[in-house]
């Protein structure tokens, strides 16, 4: 059995140890290596690679922010110098996780484990998600949100946020240019974004505070939180009382 | 300094009600031991004290002038003698006239305000004395405050700034990237792996070396910024590209160290690893009027909505300016197109030896 492979690092000299390396393995057959994130993240999609060597930080798309736009991710190694909340995450949960600059025999390991869980996709598939969701548990709220339509791949800075609006299992997020899906809950960007700033003002709302033009009285249960690019959302009591002291009202 | 009988409302009462109290007691011993008339005794006491209640005023304003400090002892000396005698004159002049003519048909008050003179001198000193001391105690006391608040503060900033430099000294991404460029060599071009570790061990004695040291020559800071470009463009390649313009005269110019360190490692994290397009630094450096003058500038994606640093580097970086040069204008910033600019002017005096530079 042999792995389609892609490297994806954004320097040529990682890239080439990376080859070196899997000289060794036979099983292993590169299809291509690539620069960034957005490269990477579309060959993904179009070549179907069995494994992906990852980088974490890269221009236009980090690794993780790539990993998390993916339905049906391959196996992953990331290979990254140094991160601090990445390293605890992931030795709990990745296929597998370098430190830069990592010994062949420490490679030969990780290469080995993804060829020995390369028939157990599913639960592969499974160890990728808990992977992204244990990194979620880093501290820092996000600055910006990956999402995609059919065809193409955007990052949202979440500045750029108006609101945020439940959609079934979905998140529609608002921003001035447009309107992207986002498969994640209410509840995740709740806790993913400054509290200070984002206000969960409904079950189906959260809104960016800095955008809030005025807030009106609607009837006894709840108040109209009006916005500056004239969008007109409802805040529940609960929320009203939330804003009102976020905003020292 | 605010004037302290003014500074709130009980200031005011603690003053108004101690002259209040002086006179009670004034008023006393006049009409119960010398048997003046109520009268007599009130007329006095309110015209004698409620006169150096107001001169205690004013006289602020000659002690908050005549700090002995900063003034010299004969002026000091010229100053409250000659403000003495104007009060002593008007505190005296002033209410015998006003008794004199008050009280114009009783002999024994006017006697007795003629026999009063020495005392009335004497108790007018006496108060003159006591108001100026108090006065003279909270300017002292003030300033120590004020003093105490400023040295913890400088103190604090001085903490941070060692932490920040510090923290900006070696960043781990660079660090552990360059060894992983190094193992990459290895295999691929040992020379070249060579020559990388030796570029890069220059650069961490540097950084670590000229700690002790809080200026440096700008041919010095100009070598050590060219060994770490030259080391991320063996991680870049072609991505990352270089150019300096500058003039002779610049190099022997005094520069705070490792002060342009950070606004190349900026131009690095915001330029060349958000970008896939290739990234041009440049730096120009002018001699100008004493002034050096240094402009660096790069190529940078707008798109990339790059992920906000801490902001560590440009802040450090000012802080550090305005401790040593005390002026907050020699470093500014700016955006056109895709270039992003940063200015920074160094005077061409090396800044007296402060305490609050760093010293690690």
């Amino acid at each position: 059995m042999t792995l389609k492979t892609i490297v994806v690092d954004d320097e040529q000299p990682a890239r080439e140890v990376i080859k070196h390396y899997l000289k060794d393995f036979p099983e292993i057959d590169i299809v291509g290596e690539f620069q960034d994130g957005f490269s990477g993240l579309k060959a993904i999609q179009e070549l179907k690679p069995d494994l992906v060597f990852l980088d974490v930080q890269m221009p236009k798309l980090t690794g993780l922010e790539l990993l998390e736009l993916l339905d049906h991710p391959p196996l992953i190694i990331f290979s990254t110098a140094y991160d601090q909340y990445a390293i605890k995450a992931f030795e709990m949960n990745a296929v597998d996780y370098l430190l830069k600059p990592y010994s062949k025999e420490r490679f030969a390991q990780s290469v080995q484990k993804s060829i020995a869980q390369a028939g157990t996709v599913v639960k592969t598939a499974a160890n990728v998600e808990n992977l992204v969701r244990s990194l979620d548990e880093n501290p820092e709220y996000l600055q910006r949100i990956a999402v995609k339509s059919r065809h193409k791949v955007s990052v949202v800075p979440v500045e750029d946020i108006f609101y945020l609006e439940a959609e079934g299992d979905y998140v529609m997020i608002h921003t001035k240019e447009a309107k992207h899906l986002k498969e994640k809950t209410m509840k995740y960007f709740e806790s993913h974004l400054d509290p200070s700033q984002y206000i969960r003002i409904h079950r189906s709302y959260i809104v960016n505070a800095k955008f809030i033009d005025r807030i009106e009285y609607y009837d006894k249960e709840s108040y109209s939180i009006l916005l500056k690019n004239g969008a007109k959302l409802r805040a529940s009591t609960t929320g009203y009382k939330l804003l009102k002291q976020i905003l020292n009202m | 300094m605010n004037h302290p009988v003014f500074i709130d409302r009980k200031s005011v009462s603690v003053y108004f009600g101690l002259w209040a109290l002086v006179a009670g007691v004034h008023f006393s011993v006049f009409y119960f031991f010398y048997d003046f008339t109520f009268e007599i005794a009130g007329a006095d006491s309110i015209v004698f004290n409620f006169l150096f209640c107001l001169i205690g005023i004013s006289l602020w304003y000659i002690v908050r002038y005549t700090i002995p400090d900063k003034t010299n002892f004969w002026n000091v000396a010229f100053n409250h003698l000659t403000y003495l005698a104007l009060t002593l004159v008007v505190w005296i002049g002033l209410p015998y006239t006003l008794l004199n003519w008050l009280f114009n048909g009783f002999k024994p008050y006017h006697d007795f305000l003629m026999i009063s003179i020495p005392y009335r001198l004497f108790s007018g000193i006496l108060f003159y004395a006591l108001t100026g001391l108090v006065y003279y105690l909270i300017i002292y006391y003030k300033n120590l405050q004020e003093k105490v608040r400023t040295e913890s503060r400088l103190r604090e900033l001085l903490k941070e700034t060692e932490l920040n430099m510090l923290k900006s000294q070696i960043n781990p991404h660079f660090l552990f990237n360059s060894l992983n460029s190094i193992s990459s060599l290895t295999i691929t071009n040992p020379g070249k792996a060579r020559e990388m570790i030796i570029k890069l061990s220059d650069f961490l004695r540097y950084s670590v070396s000229t700690n002790t040291k809080r200026f440096n020559a700008f041919e010095n800071e100009l070598a050590n910024i060219r060994r770490y470009l030259e080391i991320e463009k063996v991680r870049f390649g072609d991505k990352l590209q270089f150019d300096f313009d500058i003039d002779k005269d610049c190099c022997t110019h005094k520069i705070p160290l490792m002060i342009l360190q950070p606004l190349f490692e900026n131009a690095i994290k915001h330029g060349v690893y958000e970008s896939t397009e290739q990234v041009k630094i440049e730096m120009k450096c002018r001699h100008s009027k004493g002034f050096l003058e240094i402009v660096i500038e790069n190529d940078f994606d707008p798109d990339a909505h790059p992920r906000k640093g801490t902001g560590l580097g440009l802040k450090n970086i000012r802080e550090r300016l305005r401790l040593l040069y005390k002026t907050d204008k020699l470093l500014a910033t700016s955006v056109s197109g895709t270039k992003y600019f940063v200015f920074l002017t160094l005077p061409n005096i090396e800044p007296l030896e402060t305490n609050y530079e760093p010293q690690l």
